[in-house]
Parts: C-alpha cells; sequence; structure tokens
C-alpha cells in the first residue's frame, strides 16, 4: 500500500510540477503583459514561439532568416521580444503539443517552419486568433492554409520555398547542351516531390529534355534506384526531396563513376558535391517571413495577406565538380556564385 | 493560471486520445502478450480513412466507423499472418505495418492532407453544446471513457474470459475445445480498431493527416500500457482499462514537461528511451524481489 502511494504521489508530483512550470512561465509572460501595458511604446515586450517541424538545415536557415527579419524591423530578441523555440523533431503528436504550449502561454505570434508545423500551429491559435505565420511550405494551397488568389480569409500567412524549376532546366540545358534525359529521384511519401515533378513534366519538353523518374519508400532504397536511373540519364536533379537529399552521398559517388552530373536545389547540396543549382536562400526566405511578422505585429490584418514567395534566386556553381567531370563553365554563367566541395579537411577546419 | 489550466487540458485531449490507441495495446500486449507492431500502420490507417472521408463530407461520426472498420480490417490480415501463415508475431505485425504504409498514401492519394473547412466531431453537431474552451477535451473524454465501458463489458463476456485466458493459460483454451488462433485473431481486430480510431480522434482532433504520425505509435501505446500498469499495480480494484488510460495521460503529461521545460527537443528521444528503461528495470526488480 506504502509503495503504491509513493507511485501515486510521484506522478501527482510529476503533474503538479509540470503546472508549477508552466505557471512560472505564465507568470512571466503576464509580468510582459504589464509592463507593455504601463510603458507604452517603446519598451513593449513581445513574445513569438517559433515551431519547427523537424531538424533540417534548410528549415534551421529559415529560423535564423526569420529572427533576423524580426531585428530588421525592430523586434530585437532580449530587447523587446522573447523568443521561445521548439523543435517537434517530425512528431505531429508533439507537434500538437507544443502549438498547445504556445497558445495557452498567449505569445504574440506563432512562426511555423514546415507545412505539418504550420497546420498544428493554425489548428491550435484558430480560435483564440494569435496569427500564425509560416514559413518553408512549397504548395500553401494544397496544405489547406491559403485559398486560390493567395489569402486565408484567417489569421495564418506566411512565404512559401517554391524551387524555381524552369530556370533551374534552362540552366542544365546551358551546362550540358548535348543532354537528353534528365533523371529524377523522388521519394513518394513526400508531397512537394510530386507535385513539383509534376510541374517539371510541363517544362521540360520546351528545351528539349525528357523526364525519367524513379520513386524510393525509403533512404534504404536510393543505392538501388541510382543504379538503375544512371542506366537511363544524362544527368541528375534533385529537388528538396528530404528523403532522398539525406542519401546524396552515395548518389554523387555514384554518379561520379559515371561521369554522370548531378544538380542541386540548394546550395548546402553543392558542398557534397553536385554541380549546380538555382537555389533559394533560405536564409533571405526566412527575413522575409520575418518583415511579414513584424507587420502583422505592428497591427497588419493578417487575414488580408496573401502568402508570398521569394523572386530572386541566386545561381551557384560547383568548380571541382565540374573539373571533375571535365565540363567547361559556359560564359552565361561566369557571373554565377562559386562553391567547392566540401572535402573532409574543409569539414574538420571548418569544426 | 488560465495558462496552466490550458496547458493541463491540452495535455488531457491528446493522453485521451491516444489512451484509446492505449486500450488497444492492452489487449495485445498485456492480455495476448503479443508485440504487435501492426499499431503503426493501423493508427494513421484510421487518421487517413478519416481524412479522406471528411474532404468528401462524410458525417464525421460515420468517418469514425468506417475508421474502426478499416483497423478491424488490418488487425484481421496481422492475425491470418501470423495465425494461419504461422509467421512469427513480430513479424506479421511489421508486414501489416509495411504495406500499410503504402495503403494509407493510396487512401489519401498524398502524404498530408488538411482539411480546415470541414465538419468534424469536435466542431458539428453535439460539440457545439459544450463550451468552445473545453470542447475538445469533454469529447475526447467521453469517447475515451464509452471505448472503456465498451471493452469492460466485452472482457466480461464469454468471448472476453478466453480472450483473456488466452495469454494466461493456453491449455485451458485447447481444454474447452476452443481454437486459441481464432481467439488471438479477434484480439487482434479490436486492437487494431481501436488504434485506428484513436488515430481518427487525433487526425479530427488536428484537422489534417500526415503520413509520418504512425511513427513511434507503438512506443506511446506501450509506454502508456506499462506506466499505467506500474502506477496501479498493487491496487488490483483497478482495472487495467483504467490504468491504459491513465497511463496514455501521464505519458502526454511527461512529454508536455519536457518541453514546457525546454528540455532540448533534440534530446526527448533519448529521455524518452530512458525512462522507458528506468520504468522496465524498477519493474522487474520488484518482481524479482517477491519471487526472492
Amino acid at each position: 500500500m506504502k509503495k503504491q502511494l509513493k507511485k501515486l504521489g510521484l506522478s501527482l508530483c510529476l503533474l503538479a510540477s509540470l503546472g508549477l512550470v508552466a505557471g512560472c512561465s505564465n507568470s512571466n509572460n503576464s509580468g510582459n503583459n504589464d509592463q507593455q501595458s504601463n510603458n507604452e511604446g517603446e519598451n513593449k515586450t513581445i513574445t513569438v514561439g517559433i515551431l519547427q517541424f523537424a531538424n533540417h538545415p534548410s528549415l534551421d536557415n529559415c529560423r535564423e532568416g526569420f529572427i533576423a527579419g524580426l531585428a530588421e524591423n525592430g523586434f530585437v530578441e532580449g530587447e523587446n521580444l522573447t523568443l521561445k523555440y521548439d523543435n517537434a523533431l517530425s512528431d505531429t503528436g508533439n507537434t500538437g503539443l507544443i502549438a498547445n504550449q504556445y497558445v495557452s502561454g498567449n505569445v504574440d505570434l506563432i512562426c511555423a517552419i514546415a507545412t505539418p508545423a504550420a497546420q498544428a500551429a493554425f489548428n491550435a491559435a484558430e480560435t483564440k486568433e494569435i496569427p500564425v505565420v509560416y514559413t518553408a511550405i512549397s504548395d500553401p494551397i494544397a496544405a489547406n492554409l491559403a485559398d486560390e488568389t493567395g489569402v486565408s480569409g484567417k489569421n495564418v500567412t506566411g512565404t512559401s520555398d517554391q524551387l524555381p524549376l524552369e530556370k533551374q532546366v534552362a540552366m542544365i540545358r546551358e551546362l550540358l547542351p548535348e543532354a537528353k534525359t534528365i533523371g529524377i529521384l523522388y521519394s513518394t511519401s513526400e508531397d512537394n516531390s510530386i507535385s513539383q515533378i509534376e510541374q517539371l513534366k510541363e517544362i521540360v519538353p520546351q528545351y528539349g529534355f525528357t523526364l525519367e523518374t524513379v520513386g524510393v519508400n525509403a533512404q534504404a532504397d536510393v543505392p538501388m534506384a541510382v543504379d538503375n536511373l544512371l542506366a537511363k540519364v544524362d544527368c541528375i536533379n534533385n529537388l528538396t526531396d528530404n528523403t532522398v537529399v539525406s542519401a546524396l552521398g552515395i548518389i554523387i559517388e555514384k554518379a561520379n563513376e559515371k561521369k554522370i552530373p548531378v544538380f542541386g536545389s540548394e546550395e548546402e547540396q553543392l558542398k557534397s558535391g553536385c554541380v549546380a543549382s538555382e537555389s533559394i536562400d533560405y536564409v533571405a526566405l526566412g527575413k522575409k517571413t520575418g518583415e511579414m511578422a513584424a507587420k502583422v505585429l505592428n497591427g497588419a490584418d493578417i487575414t488580408t495577406m496573401p502568402y508570398e514567395t521569394i523572386s530572386d534566386f541566386e545561381e551557384v556553381i560547383n568548380e571541382t565538380a565540374l573539373d571533375l567531370l571535365g565540363i567547361t563553365k559556359p560564359e552565361s554563367m561566369t557571373s554565377a556564385r562559386v562553391v567547392n566541395t566540401e572535402t573532409k579537411e574543409d569539414k574538420e577546419a571548418a569544426e | 493560471m488560465e495558462a496552466v489550466l490550458s496547458i493541463i487540458i491540452g495535455i488531457l485531449e491528446q493522453g485521451f486520445i491516444y489512451g484509446v490507441m492505449a486500450l488497444g495495446v492492452y489487449i495485445t500486449y498485456r492480455i495476448l502478450d503479443f508485440p504487435d507492431l501492426s499499431v503503426d500502420g493501423t493508427f494513421p490507417l484510421g487518421a487517413a480513412v478519416t481524412a479522406m472521408l471528411l474532404t468528401k463530407g462524410t458525417n464525421p461520426y460515420l468517418a469514425l466507423l468506417a475508421a474502426i472498420a478499416a483497423g478491424a480490417l488490418a488487425g484481421l490480415c496481422t492475425g491470418i499472418i501470423h495465425v494461419k501463415f504461422k509467421v512469427k508475431d513480430l513479424l506479421s505485425g511489421i508486414i501489416t505495418m509495411t504495406a500499410l504504409y503504402t495503403i494509407n498514401l493510396r487512401i489519401t492519394g498524398r502524404s498530408n492532407l488538411a482539411f480546415f473547412n470541414e465538419n468534424t466531431i469536435f466542431n458539428s453537431g453535439i460539440a457545439l453544446w459544450i463550451p468552445q474552451s473545453c470542447r475538445i477535451v469533454v469529447i475526447a473524454i467521453l469517447l475515451a471513457i464509452v471505448v472503456k465501458l465498451v471493452m469492460d463489458w466485452y472482457l466480461h463476456t464469454k468471448s472476453g474470459f478466453l480472450l483473456s485466458a488466452c495469454g494466461d493459460n493456453k491449455t485451458l483454451v485447447t481444454s474447452l475445445a476452443k481454437d486459441f488462433g481464432k481467439v488471438k485473431i479477434v484480439g487482434l481486430i479490436l486492437a487494431n480498431a481501436l488504434a485506428a480510431l484513436s488515430g481518427a480522434i487525433l487526425c479530427q482532433q488536428q484537422r489534417f493527416f500526415e503520413i509520418s504520425m504512425g511513427t513511434g505509435a507503438i512506443i506511446t501505446g506501450l509506454g502508456s500500457v506499462i506506466i499505467g500498469m506500474n502506477i496501479f499495480k498493487h491496487m488490483t480494484f483497478i482495472q487495467g482499462t483504467t490504468a491504459a488510460l491513465v497511463g496514455a495521460v501521464v505519458y502526454k503529461g511527461c512529454t508536455a514537461l519536457a518541453i514546457a521545460l525546454g528540455l532540448p527537443t533534440t534530446d526527448m528521444k533519448l529521455i524518452t528511451a530512458v525512462l522507458f528503461l528506468a520504468v522496465l528495470v524498477i519493474n522487474s526488480r520488484e518482481k524479482g524481489d517477491k519471487r526472492a
């Protein structure tokens, strides 16, 4: 009997301490709110919760950019801004819990990074009308977060990371005038990849290419799928597919053996050995998101703000990879920013 | 205070929603002694069926029933693979789980399907009689309790007794001239129907389906059952079903606590694993003491 009471006591303590912790953070918040009402104007403290769905370099860049974007627009962490940050580690259950805690803590705005985070945040915040500003969503309309005009009519808006696919295909044509077939590896569970392939199917014939796609279900399928694909194509083009990108090393290794170039969808992929990319600068995307969030915090009506994309993409080229594959850099690409494949030594030096 | 209350409400919401799955895991893990991994597939299966039906404007309660049926069917598959084809328990669950990944994608047609503008059990029908701030929690608790009561009732029917006997005393079942395999299949059908129902309720609460939402469902389920069993270990008058539900709430409470404490979320999986191991070790030690 004693033991069971102990156990019960323990679990009650757990719950109580949870309450306490939450209570503390709450009293902090209300303290802030008091301050807010006392010193109207410059000393206002705003609380923003950042809910990131998963660990991913691009998503981290978005977050960095977002914080910088807020700062550029007058909301500086530690001065007039309190930031909370949580990563849901790809778990939708956690995503819901975190979103609920932000809403319970009455944050002034939630920044949601990646689709499920945005959906969970909006779901939790809708009734309290806490504004949700999202980023890194390829297709906000498909995610049910905006209508065809790009406006949600509700307390949610943000930025989309749509890829400049047409520019990418044009760039591949510049670099490989003789190539006929572009190969794409994608994972069947990623909506973004599937919709990007649909768009590519429309684009590639205009540049004289055909498209060859191979789907994978898991990272473990990638090596076999690459072998299959390499037999049929003149080059490979990566999408933002998380599963495929995380197995990029093996793709590049196999492609290099056959002297087949691999194109990337962002700069990070070039550092792993991709040839070139029309890439999205995720930090810039995050900055734009921060700018939008600042507008909302300054009183703009979020319900009428359409989601935005960034129009300035950057051409990046990897000279180590070009040399390795014996491709000459066309004159039109002399202005492209140069990065090189990071070797082990580079990485160690960086650390 | 208001914030604390709403965080606790959030925990209760998730706890009771996942609790329905814990009730299912209770059947397989505790009663049948069957480590059923199909739950990782049937939980999102329930969500997929619900999401697909709701976007077509189906009544949300009908969608729940459809999810139960789909889950039951999946459980039947695991059962047949295990009992009829004599595949090991762990493997038959893995086979169903793997197959369901594709099936779930086929059902929704995509890996993420949101339905913010559709009716759900939480924003239509009887939900409108409940004040908005506690709508979700009230409905989640009601659903979980109804499921629990039905299960308690079932476990006291003849079929239910056979099920309990299956895990404890196989020879008894056989000596009663009952087919041990059939009873096992019934248990798997029930367990997976509940897992799918739980996924369906969660999906209606969060208003989107995501293919990855089943990942680790079995861990949550097992964790809930084991925590619940440990809390009430010495209180024999507490039913196992109650323990499973309470376990789920405590499990979610711990997760929420970890988040509220600001523990780095990257460490959370490790913390969960260590906690889990600690509970199991303490549990087996106490058992050992008794034997000695």
